[in-house]
């Protein structure tokens, strides 16, 4: 080349290269401005400014540095930068809503943000650095943030027991149980009961075909687009147990007809005495008198009724057994003679307790139910069936299967059906991109996921074989908080270890006492060592409670403690026999360390500590707010105007010290009594007694249903 | 290739470079209940829905579990305790009552009981039951419902010492 081109050519190139480095140096210094313009480092500088401005400004940058903040813990898969923008999350002077975000202390929680860090609970993206990649989810960030009212998700990924903090998880997972969701799903840390629906062996035996079709087409339980429980048209507290199918006129027809001919296991009549029949067939009582035996049986506690008071129907009663309200209309009275008087004989995992029974008590009785507990038009628009046909019977038995029907009812000829729907135990950490939206008109993320499916299935898939449910919003919140909590299996070791499994906590004790706890099922409402229902009071340490006394008598004879409570103990019409081997047993076995009646003398308790007793209780502490002596007095606590001859001094001493060392969620608040103070006032309540006298009349019926909060 | 052309390519490129570093659009705000922890409908007006923040809702638990008995009108397990006792303990909303008084005096009522503080003995203490923290939620929850409204001391700032 020659050296003039070279110039010419150098001339050319050094205007090239001068435009280009004008150029390059204009983005290089972009990006030094880019950089100093970064989101987390203006949000860095505006944290110091702001704390400039504050009167605590040393103890507010005591740690400030200029560059990005990072929580780090290795065995949880922790890397969070959040404490790169939210600098005053520690800081106690931050806590008022006035502060502006991101620098607003995090409110007071059981868990320290140093040692835990943030998205644990909240999710979201815990490396991102810029504010739309930590919260939203984004093309390559799939963890949008939990929504406040869902937070409660993220205790439950760690804390599979029930914490006190997290009403809506429990309750989430609650309702889980109660609609039988785990029938069909996987659904880990929801108890499976040994009985899901009840068993259809020989439904035949008990219904009538045209029965089965309307209960097929329209379940008794509906829940309204609001999610209000209406049973039989009246608004109840309890939840759908059987959901309502989608199923057509031919399989209604078919299912009916299979079920209406299961009549596997034989029911085993029983006559009633005839000169028990003749003595009160004739007599114009007999319902009257059958109702108020029903009363004072307490039936109510498990099974509701419409009752009418002042214009307004409604049901009352408790929610373990169905509502009874058109049950004469539903069942054959052989059929309900012989389940009366076992019912574990025609349903063996039934919660039905075994009734001590005369013949004169369930001639009352059953003739009650069939005479009044009726309504004509229960089966008002079902056609009139001819004998099951061979086809039928086939369609059905087909279909018993393809709906999925087996996975809640037993059924002779059909195992179990295990794993119907599918498995949920992971469902709460999926992301985004693993869900199938179909057609669905919502938001892609999971949250708008789940309660689409839980509200409308078909919505999302129109193939759906999931039966529809409505919410209403609180629930709808819950269901989804227990859903997202189950995220499958902890990601790392160290979370593994930290995750406290739910623990199988049967209690079935053997001998007399297990034989008769099984023929009552003490369990269904009373708690035992953690196992049991909760109803009725906690029944643990019910030996260092009360009295063995009080404990036969009760039993024999059970009377409130609580004036406000609905729902009391039925009267098993139990024989001495029965009472004293329970009372024995309870007094003997379930004790509580720090309460042992025989450590107690009684003769400690003179007439004068008794009267210092007594004006500590009504002046010093007024304790009379809560409980009732006499006539006067709060109805927060128990009635104590028996104290004295129900419970053992040793409990009271205890109970005056510490009541939650005794029974953990009770709500009577510890004080701060001397030891002089205690002897005192277990002295006084000693001397307070009151016999208990036998029921004369049916004890009137209140007009709340379910108060469990207090009966414990 | 023009001379022009390479320049415009060069000047092309780094536009693009500067556009590609460019801020996405902000995310839209969220409605106030949705983003709150749980929500309290208002006792004087049913149509007014209140959210809560954490601390807020766990007062309120605390609250239905403790204090509902004598401190509002209806509980969870039927008609209140309240008409039973003399003198008539305020209802948790009572603003008239409850808003002149500061935070430390509400305290000391809940965990001393009222007889520590010269109010009725029939306020059991409960200082021995709830954490400090428990009672500050109460109390917040209490702001929170509070009719009328709740307006907060302005704070001067000797709260904070510098020293």
């Amino acid at each position: 080349m020659l050296a003039e081109d070279m110039g010419k050519l150098s001339s050319r190139l050094r205007l090239i290269f001068a435009v280009s480095s004008v150029v390059f140096l204009a983005v290089l210094a972009i990006s030094p401005f880019k950089d100093f313009r970064h989101e987390w480092k203006q949000n860095k500088r505006a944290y110091l400014r702001f704390a400039q401005g504050r009167p605590d400004t040393k103890k507010l940058l005591a740690d400030y540095r200029p560059d990005i903040d990072q929580i780090w813990i290795p065995g949880m898969n922790v890397v969070d930068r959040c404490t790169t923008c939210h600098q005053g999350i520690t800081q106690g002077s931050l806590a008022e809503q006035t502060v502006p975000q991101p620098f607003r202390a995090h409110p007071p929680i059981p868990h320290k943000v140093r040692d835990w860090g943030c998205t644990i609970c909240h999710r979201g993206q815990g490396p991102a650095t810029e504010i739309a990649e930590a919260h939203e989810s984004t093309l390559a960030w799939e963890q949008p943030i939990l929504p406040a009212r869902f937070l409660q998700a993220s205790c439950g990924t760690c804390h599979s027991t029930d914490l006190p903090q997290t009403p809506q998880l429990t309750r989430g997972r609650q309702l889980l149980g109660e609609l039988n969701c785990q029938g069909c799903h996987r659904l880990p840390g929801v108890e499976r009961p040994a009985m899901l629906g009840p068993d259809l062996t020989s439904i035949g035996m008990k219904v009538s075909r045209a029965w089965i079709y309307k209960w097929l087409k329209e379940p008794r339980t509906i829940t309204d687009k609001d999610g209000n429980v209406t049973v039989n048209g009246y608004l109840s507290e309890e939840e759908p147990r059987m959901p309502k199918f989608r199923l057509t006129e031919t399989e209604l027809r078919s299912l009916s007809a299979y079920l209406s001919v299961q009549k596997a296991r034989t029911v085993i009549g029983y006559k009633i005495d005839p000169h028990v029949v003749a003595a009160w067939a004739k007599n114009p009582e007999l319902a009257s008198q059958g109702e108020l035996r029903f009363r004072q049986m307490f039936c109510s506690t498990c099974h509701s009724l419409a009752v009418t008071r002042a214009g307004e129907t409604k049901l009352i009663g408790g929610v373990i057994g169905p509502e009874l309200t058109k049950v004469g209309s539903k069942v054959d009275s052989e059929w309900l003679i012989a389940w009366l008087r076992d019912p574990q004989g025609y349903l063996p995992h039934t919660r039905m307790p075994r009734y001590g029974w005369s013949d004169e008590d369930l001639y009352k009785v059953t003739q009650y139910i069939t005479a009044k507990l009726t309504d004509s038009d229960l089966l008002a628009g079902v056609p009139q069936f001819e004998q099951p046909t061979d086809q039928e019977i086939q369609l059905g038995n087909r279909l018993f299967l393809e709906k999925g029907c087996a996975s809640c009812h037993a059924i002779e000829g059909h195992n179990p059906q295990k794993d119907f729907g599918p498995d949920l135990s992971a469902l709460g950490g999926k992301n985004a991109s693993e869900l199938e939206f179909g057609t669905a008109k919502i938001p892609h993320n999971l949250v708008s996921y789940i309660q689409a499916k839980l509200q409308d299935p078909a919505s999302v898939n129109p193939a759906a074989r999931m039966p529809q449910y409505n919410w209403n919003p609180a629930d709808l919140d819950a269901v989804t908080i227990a859903l997202l909590s189950m995220t499958g299996a902890p990601v790392t070791r160290a979370l593994q270890n930290l995750v406290v499994q739910r623990k199988e906590a049967a209690f079935h004790p053997t001998g007399a006492f297990g034989e008769l706890y099984e023929r009552y099922k003490c369990y269904d409402c009373h708690k035992f060592n953690g196992y049991g229902g909760d109803l009725a009071p906690d029944l643990s340490y019910e030996g260092s409670r009360a009295q063995r006394q009080w404990l036969v008598d009760f039993l024999k004879n059970p009377q409130t403690l609580r004036p406000t409570l609905v729902l009391r103990m039925p009267q098993f019409n139990m024989s001495d026999k029965d009472a004293i081997t329970l009372a024995d047993y309870m007094t003997m076995v379930l004790q509580h360390p720090a309460a042992n009646p025989a450590d107690v003398e009684s003769s400690q308790f003179t007439a004068s500590l008794a009267s210092l007793g007594k004006q500590l209780y009504e002046v010093k502490y007024q304790c009379q707010a809560c409980h009732t002596i006499g006539g006067a007095g709060g109805y927060v606590g128990p009635n104590l105007n028996n104290a004295g001859g129900w419970l053992t001094p040793a409990w009271i001493e205890a109970w005056l010290r510490n009541p939650q060392s005794l029974v953990p969620d009770t709500i009577e608040p510890r004080r701060n009594f001397t030891e002089d103070e205690v002897k005192a006032l277990t002295a006084y309540l000693m001397t307070l007694r009151q016999s208990i006298k036998p029921q004369k009349s049916a004890t009137k019926s209140t007009e709340r249903p379910a108060v469990q909060e207090l009966g414990r | 290739m023009s001379l022009r052309f390479w320049i415009s390519v060069v000047i092309g490129m780094a536009l693009l470079n500067v556009v590609g570093c460019g801020k996405r659009t902000e995310p839209a705000k969220a409605d106030p209940l949705a983003a709150a922890y749980d929500s309290e409908t208002d006792w004087t007006d049913g149509q007014h829905v209140i959210p809560l923040n954490y601390q807020q809702a766990q007062g309120k638990r605390l609250f239905y579990q403790q204090c509902v008995w004598c401190h509002a009108d209806a509980t969870p397990a039927g008609p209140s305790n309240r008409s039973n006792l003399t003198p008539v303990p305020p209802l948790l909303n009572d603003g008239a009552t409850l808003n002149p008084e500061n935070e430390e005096y509400l305290e000391n009522v809940i965990s001393l009981g009222g007889s520590a503080v010269g109010k009725s003995a029939m306020m059991p203490p409960y200082g021995r039951v709830l954490t400090s923290d428990e009672i500050r939620s109460v109390i917040a929850f209490a702001r929170a419902i509070s009719q009328p409204a709740y307006q907060p001391q302005k704070r001067t700032g000797s709260q904070y010492s510098v020293k």
